[in-house]
């Protein structure tokens, strides 16, 4: 009896029908991909992408050159050398992220006593080789200058959470 | 015997001696009390109240530091009053400590730090500003930034008074506005200020060349020994990416106890040095080029052979350093007596040498370095003692203290800190004299005959017995244990051997032993390497010049006795090999071929201390560039010269074939000494001199002229020291002048702060005919009361006096 119902289902293309209606179904449904690059997907403000060294508001680097970060870094990805500057301040002189060997933790970020060190939301990027994965001061403070605004914006809200 | 006490701490027993504090008691059954003033080598200021502890039926918590143990005592550390109590201290005294732990160099190594993770609360509640300590200058060793660091713990201050011999610090200022502070304006001189980095239990007191330059968990930390002075103290090289940047002290209570001069801590710098050689030279056509290794040995090896073939083996001399290890200069010795050269010496600032085979033994201090501070009596000869050997000068300072009386004859009355029973300063040339004095001062006193005239039939004219001789020598009666310890200034004398048969002589009579403090590291380790010559000695070599020198470690022009006659000597030799780890502009005009040596800090080795102790160490870092270490470029150079017996695995073969198996054969025979007993502990040491000694050798000052005192600055001491960029702006290191008694000035006519001109014979006995027979060079005078009259005190061991002649020769001054 069974299989006489299944004979007449296939006959009428029962099968083609259920799955065409899922199709249908989904061509009207809202959609979840975008259209990358053009379009972007919604970012936590604590997304942990590349980082950024800052600078307080009257340029001078917030590093104070503590190397907590690069104690806290579970993958030593973090090379910081120190002198005095002409100031006589603790600062440093060279401050290089392997990204490499980042695991994007943020351990780093949490490590740090004047919230010098960030991960912004930039994540894209394309290199050559991977020296060019090896992020020095210069590169990180660069990014830090770009998106300064949206850092501390980041930052206010995450406040109340910490 | 003390008695000891039983008492219990948290419910276990333990036993404590009588009278003990808490905190010792508990740190010998090995529980900690955490606390800030309380120092083991520090008088008790019980003043930061941390150690606080609850004993039963007592109403209020005790400080353990300031809490004697008495029997019964029933102490809890882990109550709820003292968790309080704790709590408290550390919520009081982080109310004024900044919070700056990530700029703080103390950072990770802070007991602050420490012991408010473990005892502090979580939360701060203070709400007020914090009080502002305006920074102090106190010199270029210690910085004194962050004084809003500071916790009143007054340690630094019990430091400099208790340990230094000075109070230098001081608090100023009551309650909440004391402040630790020099005097106005003053810096701190003392040569062991850089304790106060250690003492200091926070960041307010930090070491200024380490300032900002790495993180305490980023070191790695090797014990080393230091080659700076006799003592061998033991230190921890803190060494990052194979550098070493920054020393600490390694306690040993019977060398250094947790102690570390500024000369052991800071000479590091050195180690970094620009001068540093990282490539071997030879001169091509006139310069000197970078070569590979096989190379330079091929042409050192080639061009040594030659020469020595043509002119004869006595056409080669041999010098080390006193601060190389044992085992490189034995091989070095090995090395010139297989080429057939007995020409071979490691004492480059000797002059007299009359002892050499008289000797029964390898000179030493006499005693255990820690058996100093228990004497009754001490003379110290012909010293500096803070300068020339800091910690020995600490330990004499902890003898004066203990009531026993230390007295000096010097050749200037610098302040050296102790406590003095008596104190003569004399000229160079009557310094035999003088000891001679305090003998017969001595045998007088004690109803015997004038002693032994044998020894003290001297030239110069007798010493006056002055109160101050008579006390010297009352110093030494009735002392149980005494000692006459013969410094520097009487082992570079040109009349040394007399010296030492004098000071021998008194030991006798009054019962004191005879000790030599040393001047290096290795001064008792040359001796036992075998480096005695059996040619020309250190200061003959140069007198009398060579074709050929080998030198290892040394730098000649400022190293040696006659800095010029041994300057003149290198620039005519035919073949000058230095294996050196630095190359400064003077060497550089006179070597042939460099050898870059790699320093004690990346070399493995021994060093044997002035106690006859043998201590080997391992490299701490690999060594620089294409340096090496010196033990194989020597086995290199004797494989390439077809010598046997060069074939050395380790430096610890080397080792241990001295310390075992030689004997060796001094100049006219010494019998067989050197041999290693226990391990650690060389044996044959013996200050005597054999029946048949006679000085020959009298002072050259003629009657009238003027005499010149030298010193060697304790900041360039050696190669290391003398390139430590901190340790240069000290005021130890300050260009040397020519000071003079007044009365001496005024008799020159010339008056302080003037530039003089100061003339000095640089050859002996016209051993270089017309050319270079006097030095001159032009200094400040200064009137210094310190000084006997007759005498120009002038240090050696500077490039602005290296033109001179023998560190205590005559000399002329004139208006420049
Ligand atoms: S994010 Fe994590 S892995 Fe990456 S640098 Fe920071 S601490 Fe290291
Ligand atoms: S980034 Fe922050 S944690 Fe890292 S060294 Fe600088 S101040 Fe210290
Ligand atoms: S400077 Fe350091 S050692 Fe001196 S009182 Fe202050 S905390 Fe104590
Ligand atoms: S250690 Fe006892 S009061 Fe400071």
């Amino acid at each position: 009896m069974a299989s006489m119902k299944d004979v007449f289902k296939s006959l009428c293309l029962g099968e083609l029908v259920s799955g065409l209606t899922v199709t249908a179904r989904a061509l009207f449904a809202p959609k979840a991909t975008v259209l990358y690059p053009e379009e972007k997907t919604p970012q936590s403000p604590r997304f942990r992408g590349m980082h950024a060294l800052r600078r307080h508001p009257d340029g001078t680097e917030r590093c104070v050159g503590c190397k907590l970060c690069e104690a806290a870094c579970p993958a030593a990805a973090i090379t910081i050398e120190i002198a005095p500057n002409e100031r006589g301040e603790r600062r440093t002189t060279r401050y290089e992220i392997d990204m490499n060997k980042c695991i994007f933790c943020g351990f780093c970020v949490e490590a740090c006593p004047v919230d010098a060190i960030v991960e912004t939301r930039f994540h894209e990027v394309c290199v050559e080789s991977r020296a060019g994965l090896v992020w020095t001061k210069d590169r990180l403070l660069d990014n830090g200058a770009r998106r300064e605004e949206e850092i501390a914006r980041d930052l206010e809200r995450d406040m109340k959470y910490r | 015997m003390t008695n000891t006490v039983s008492i219990e701490i948290d419910g276990k027993k333990i036993l404590a001696k009588e009278g003990a504090t808490l905190i010792d008691a508990a740190r010998d059954a090995g529980i900690s009390i955490p606390h800030f003033c309380y120092h083991k080598k520090l008088s008790v200021a019980a003043n930061c109240r941390m150690c606080l502890v609850e004993v039963e039926k007592m109403p209020k918590p005790v400080p353990a530091c300031a809490t004697r143990v008495a029997d019964g005592m029933k102490v809890f550390l882990h109550s709820e009053l003292v968790l309080g109590a704790q709590k408290a201290i550390l919520e009081f005294l982080l109310i004024n400590h900044p919070l700056d732990c990530p700029v703080c160099d103390q950072g990770g190594e802070c007991r602050l730090q420490d012991l408010s993770m473990r005892y502090g609360g979580t939360r701060s509640r203070t709400r007020e500003a914090k009080r502002v300590v305006s920074p102090k200058d106190i010199g270029p060793l210690v910085s004194m930034r962050e004084m809003s660091r500071c916790i009143h713990c007054t340690r630094c201050v019990r430091f400099c008074r208790e340990i230094a011999g000075l109070a230098e610090l001081g608090v100023v200022g009551r309650g909440g506005d004391s402040e630790i502070a020099a005097f106005a304006g003053r810096s701190v001189d003392s040569e062991l200020s850089g304790n106060l980095i250690d003492v200091c239990p926070v960041g307010a007191l930090t070491s200024k060349p380490f300032r900002f330059r790495a993180r305490a968990w980023e070191l790695c930390r090797r014990p080393s020994i230091s080659p700076h002075d006799s003592f061998g103290t033991n230190v921890a090289l803190d060494v990052k990416d194979e550098r070493v940047v920054r020393v600490l002290p390694r306690e040993n209570e019977e060398i250094n106890e947790c102690w570390l001069s500024d000369r052991d801590r800071f000479s590091y710098e050195g180690l970094n040095s620009p001068d540093r050689l990282k490539k071997p030279l030879i001169r091509i056509d006139g310069a000197l080029r970078e070569v590979e290794w096989n190379s330079a040995l091929d042409y050192a090896a080639h061009a040594l052979k030659s020469l020595v073939e043509a002119h004869g083996a006595d056409a080669l001399a041999s010098l080390a350093s006193p601060s190389a290890t044992l085992e490189e200069i034995h091989l070095l010795q090995k090395l010139t007596r297989a080429l057939g050269s007995g020409n071979v010496d490691f004492r480059p600032r000797r002059r007299d040498f009359s002892t050499d085979g008289h000797r029964s033994g390898i000179p030493w201090l006499g005693m255990r370095i820690a058996e100093i501070a228990e004497l009754d009596a001490a003379l110290v000869v012909g010293s500096f003692p803070r300068k020339d050997n800091p910690l020995f000068a600490l330990r004499l300072r902890q003898l004066a203290k203990k009531a026993g009386r230390v007295s000096m004859l010097s050749l200037a009355d610098d302040d050296p800190r102790i406590d003095l029973a008596a104190r003569v300063a004399v000229r160079p040339s009557e310094l035999p004299a003088a000891l001679e004095a305090i003998l017969r001062a001595f045998a007088r006193s004690h109803g015997e005959k004038e002693p032994g005239s044998r020894v003290l039939s001297d030239t110069t004219a007798p010493y006056a017995e002055t109160d101050a001789i008579r006390a010297i020598a009352e110093s030494f009666a009735g002392a149980k244990k005494s000692a006459i310890f013969l410094g520097a200034g009487a082992e570079h004398s040109p009349t040394a051997g007399r010296i030492h048969a004098i000071a021998g002589a008194f030991a006798r009579a009054s019962g004191a032993r005879l000790g030599f403090i040393g001047d290096a590291a290795n001064g008792v380790g040359g001796y036992v390497a075998g480096a005695l010559p059996t040619g020309l000695n250190a200061y003959e070599m140069f007198a009398q010049p060579r074709k050929v020198y080998l030198l290892h470690g040394v730098e000649p022009e400022l190293d040696c006795h006659n800095p010029a006659q041994s300057l003149f000597a290198l620039r005519h030799a035919d073949l000058v090999v230095a294996v050196t780890p630095f190359v400064g502009e003077t060497t550089l005009e006179y070597a042939d071929v460099v050898l870059p040596a790699a320093p004690f800090s990346e070399t493995s080795g021994s060093f044997v201390n002035t106690e006859g102790r043998v201590q080997s160490f391992e490299g701490a870092c690999r060594p620089l560039g294409e340096s090496r270490p010196a033990w194989k470029i020597f086995c290199a150079l004797g494989r390439l010269l077809g010598l046997p017996g060069f074939d050395y695995a380790s430096s610890a073969a080397v080792r241990d074939e001295i310390l075992v198996s030689t004997a060796f054969e001094g100049r006219e025979g010494v019998g067989e000494i050197g041999r290693v007993g226990r391990v650690g502990w060389v044996e044959g040491l013996d200050n005597a001199l054999d029946e048949a000694f006679a000085p020959r050798e009298a002072h050259p000052a003629a009657a009238g002229a003027l005499e010149r005192v030298s010193d060697v600055p304790i900041h360039f001491s050696d190669a290391i020291v003398r390139r430590a960029a901190a340790l240069r702006e000290t005021k130890d290191a300050a260009a040397p002048e020519a000071r003079m008694h007044p009365t001496t000035l005024e008799d020159l006519k010339i008056s302080d702060g003037e530039r003089v001109r100061i003339r000095q014979a640089s050859g002996s006995s016209g051993a270089f005919g017309a050319s270079g027979a006097s030095g001159e060079t032009t200094l400040t005078a200064r009137s210094d009361t310190s000084l006997p009259e007759g005498c120009v005190r002038v240090a050696a061991a500077h490039p602005s006096t290296a033109a001179l002649g023998d560190m205590f020769g005559t000399l002329t001054v004139e208006r420049a």
